[in-house]
């Protein structure tokens, strides 16, 4: 160092510290990278990545970025594409590779990584892949329309049928928004297949549409919307940066898992588990309450230091939760996706004008004639049993929203418009 | 981009603790999202544009093929990050790495030979280009890993405080293509924080000149770079990056892209990998970016407004003083004239020798190796809630703005010694000024 001004001396040069004499991290560390594959935000994934690597020195972490369908077409390929360890949100990727024996079974402490929250499971029963984080699903709200409309605060999802919510809710579209699939499977499994369908189909015509992640909480935020259906972590991480937003878990919700696991054919074992090993220990845990990244630890020991505000799953009331199934969650998305399309997205203005037409009639007075009527809109063209039968819900494929119709899709709209039409005519007469 | 008179004149005149965009959004202009919000005067067509700009900002860049995502296929064959966002998180600065063992995330490593290349700018090394990339798409290899060893320094200030300094000394592995020669030029650049940018991006060559030649205090100089600009294939006055080498905001973005995503765009074809890295080239492609998704990203970054200067209170208005008193506004201008407005950006986009201690050796165009840009100090005051470290300078070596004016040297030396002689209450009331901006 030269001589920066009058008055600096030199004090110490720092104690040398070379790569060569650093402690290797981990004793029976022979890897010297491990390659994860992710879809988790850059903001998450950098900070990680340092912290990891930070604890674990003589460990590069290369991160591979997929999203749902191209993880799947990488760990199907030979040879898995080089990944040794999955680490992802895209939680139904994993009963399906585990099943195809894509991952090995990990080593976890239970009485440290519980692997349930409450009465509901959120890990593999067989280990084959571990929860890393669990988010809840709920309503992001903007007080403020709700206070210059009179409205109470929701506290079901119910409430956002109501007449008075007419406009101000945002729901996301599922085939569009990754994680809205299970959002709605987590509505439908508390209130039943059809009810829950006729409960969103009248909520729909309260709704504004979206299409994508961007456009959730935006409305809110600008006070045209009240309350968007969402996965809490979009609201937290809004809250944190100053967002008007106040966030609620209306009765029931769950909280879903994304995972973990190891490839069977990794090529850095060793440093595999050391990873995995990382993410769900307490230190690993603790970084996702950093204020970029904002979800919620699967290991009760990591909410010991929190503040009042932050929500505990493990601590929420038995009546907010339930035992939610997660076998079944993941697999029926594409025929919610689906399903919504036909019986919401391409009908919505048909919904909006059914809906209002049976409340001004039940305003009038409920009479056999709006209890037909109410029946008849909300029809799903797809029966309870289906909704759980392995074989239908297997027969339907991940489609967008402006995918071409299919013959089955045809026929669910006509049976849609022959209902509506009867439901219409009963409440206009 | 050129914004509008107007949309400065509405960033000017509706500064206030609060946002609304044009849409109606209201936001905390202050809080973790302030290097964030849109200029007031974005409307319509402009501020959807904005916002698609700001999805193609935070997505991360994939090899491809892709099902879901291959509107962002291209990424690498070399790389440093995989998103804009990855180094710009929360849009704000970078950081260097704070132990020996740390590897470089937000911070990266230009290199160049002695000379200069067909353009009067660095000339890149024949194998490893003008930076090191520290990844790489699997199937190609990084071209190195990069940390910092840290050296301490004392300084003791005129009340008798002691500030202890560090200085970085680059440490490289792994290297790709082997032992980097001993005439390299190497510099440290940490990411910066990217608001407020359009808005400068409205200062004119002329601007530029006449503040070059105006006679100032201290015997500060400042001239204008002279960069190469791809577009017009002409040299132009620079205004963006730590030496002003770059002479429009598209061709920042373009040349960000390419060196440290490895995305090409129709601004900047051509193969990101040197000529000498043939691992390099077998596994690439050549990908780019849509035209538009580029043209999105260019305007998002030109619409991201300086956060609003807070209200000073007495000790801060006795710092403003202090900061013209001492000679600090003499390259950190208070005001400066944009397209007819009046931006307060506290910079005056010129270069200036900062002395030996800050010197990285490595010209850049008319730069040389001991000269800088000045940095604006807009928004500077909110780093610490944006992100969780604090890191100035380009190398992020100082941890805090009194660090980072102790490191100061060359034409800032009459200023630094001022502040170093101050009395601990004014040199806080300096800072107090400096934490509203």
């Amino acid at each position: 160092m030269g001589n920066p001004m009058n008055r600096v001396h030199a004090l110490a040069l720092a104690s040398a510290l070379f790569f060569a004499g650093l402690p290797a991290g981990t004793a029976q560390a022979a890897d010297s990278e491990v390659v994860v594959l992710t879809s988790y935000p850059e903001e998450m994934t950098t900070r990680y990545e340092e912290a990891f690597e930070r604890a674990h020195p003589g460990i590069d972490l290369r991160i591979v970025w997929q999203q749902g369908r191209d993880a799947m077409a990488t760990l199907r390929a030979e040879g898995r594409g080089g990944i040794d360890v999955y680490w992802s949100p895209a939680a139904f990727n994993f009963p399906t590779l585990a099943d195809e024996g894509v991952f090995l079974p990990l080593a976890v402490n239970r009485a440290e990584v519980p692997g349930k929250i409450g009465v509901q499971p959120i890990s593999d029963a067989a280990r084959r892949y571990e929860a890393f984080e669990v988010a809840g699903y709920g309503l992001a709200i903007n007080e403020k329309p709700l206070a210059d409309k009179h409205i109470p605060m929701p506290s079901r999802w119910d409430d956002l049928a109501k007449p008075a919510f007419d406009g101000l809710v945002v729901m996301p579209v599922p085939s569009e928004v990754g994680f809205a699939p299970s959002l709605y499977d987590v509505i439908l499994q508390d209130k039943g297949w059809s009810a829950g369908w006729a409960m969103l189909s009248e909520m729909a015509a309260n709704a504004s549409l979206a299409q994508r992640g961007g456009q959730i909480l935006g409305p809110v935020i600008d006070g045209k919307a009240a309350a968007a259906l969402t996965i809490d972590f979009m609201p937290r991480n809004a809250i944190a940066e100053g967002q008007p937003l106040t966030l609620i878990y209306p009765a029931r919700t769950a909280f879903l898992p994304a995972y973990v696991a190891i490839v069977a054919s990794a090529p850095h074992p060793t440093a595999a588990k050391v990873f995995t090993d990382y993410v769900l220990s307490s230190a690993g845990q603790k970084l996702l309450f950093r204020r970029e990244i904002n979800r919620y630890p699967i290991r009760p020991d990591a909410y010991d230091d929190v503040d009042g505000k932050t929500v505990n799953p493990f601590a929420v009331s038995p009546g907010a939760t339930y035992a939610y199934d997660l076998s079944m969650g993941p697999a029926r998305g594409p025929l919610i996706s689906t399903l919504f399309n036909v019986a919401i997205t391409a009908r919505q203005d048909k919904l909006r004008t059914l809906w209002r037409a049976i409340q001004a009639a039940e305003a009038k007075g409920v009479s056999p004639a709006t209890k037909e009527a109410r029946a008849l809109a909300g029809w799903v063209p797809v029966p309870d049993n289906d909704a759980v039968a392995a074989k239908v819900i297997m027969s339907f494929r991940p489609a967008k929203a402006d995918a071409a119709p299919t013959a089955q899709m045809k026929a669910w709209a006509d049976a849609l418009d022959e209902r509506q039409a009867r439901a219409l005519a009963l409440v206009s007469k | 981009m050129h914004l509008s008179a107007r949309a400065c004149a509405v960033l000017l005149s509706l500064w206030s603790s609060s946002v609304r965009a044009a849409d109606g959004t209201v936001t905390l202009a202050t809080g973790p999202a302030a290097y964030q919000q849109p200029l007031p005067g974005l409307t319509g067509g402009d501020f959807e544009t904005f916002r698609e700009g700001a999805g193609v900002f935070r997505a991360a860049w994939l090899k491809g093929p892709s099902i879901d995502t291959p509107r962002f296929t291209g990424l690498g064959p070399l790389f440093n990050r995989r998103s804009c966002v990855a180094c710009h998180i929360g849009n704000g600065r970078g950081e260097p790495p704070a132990e020996t063992s740390d590897q470089t995330r937000s911070l990266l490593i230009r290199l160049s030979l002695p000379g200069a290349d067909a353009t009067g700018g660095p000339r890149a090394h024949p194998a490893y280009g003008d930076q090191i990339q520290t990844d790489a798409v699997i199937g190609a290899k990084p071209e190195g890993r990069v940390s910092f060893h840290w050296v301490e320094t004392g300084v003791t200030l005129g009340d008798g405080t002691a500030v202890l300094l560090r200085r970085p000394e680059i440490v490289l592995r792994d290297l790709a293509h082997g032992p980097l020669p001993a005439e390299i030029q190497m510099s440290a650049r940490i990411s910066p924080a990217v608001f407020g940018l359009g808005l400068l991006e409205g200062v004119s060559g002329e601007t530029l000149t006449k503040m070059a030649r105006e006679k100032k205090a201290d015997e500060v100089r400042g001239r204008v770079n002279m960069v190469w600009d791809v577009g017009r294939k002409q040299a132009v006055p620079g205004r963006f990056g730590l030496k002003a080498n770059q002479p429009t905001l598209r061709q920042q973005i373009a040349a960000a892209l390419a060196g440290d995503m490895g995305i090409t765009s129709s601004f900047l074809l051509g193969d990101e990998c040197p000529a000498a890295a043939k691992d390099c080239r077998e596994a690439g492609s050549t990908p780019e970016i849509a035209d538009a998704d580029f043209e999105a990203l260019v305007r998002y970054v030109a619409g991201l407004a300086p956060p609003p200067p807070r209200p000073r209170d007495a000790v801060a208005a006795v710092g403003a003083k202090t900061f013209a008193d001492i000679g600090c506004a003499a390259c950190h201008r208070e005001t400066l004239e944009a397209q007819g407005t009046v931006l307060a950006a506290y910079t005056d986009l010129l270069l200036h020798d900062m002395g030996g201690d800050l010197a990285d050796g490595r010209p850049d165009f008319l730069a040389s190796g001991r000269e800088w840009r000045t940095p604006p100090l807009w928004g500077i005051g909110l780093v610490g809630t944006v992100n969780d470290t604090a890191a100035f300078l380009h190398d992020g070596r100082a941890r805090t703005l009194t660090e980072a004016i102790l490191w100061h040297d060359g034409e800032a030396k009459p200023a630094r010694d001022r502040f170093a002689r101050l009395s601990k209450e004014t040199r806080d009331a300096l800072l107090a000024f400096l934490g509203t901006l």
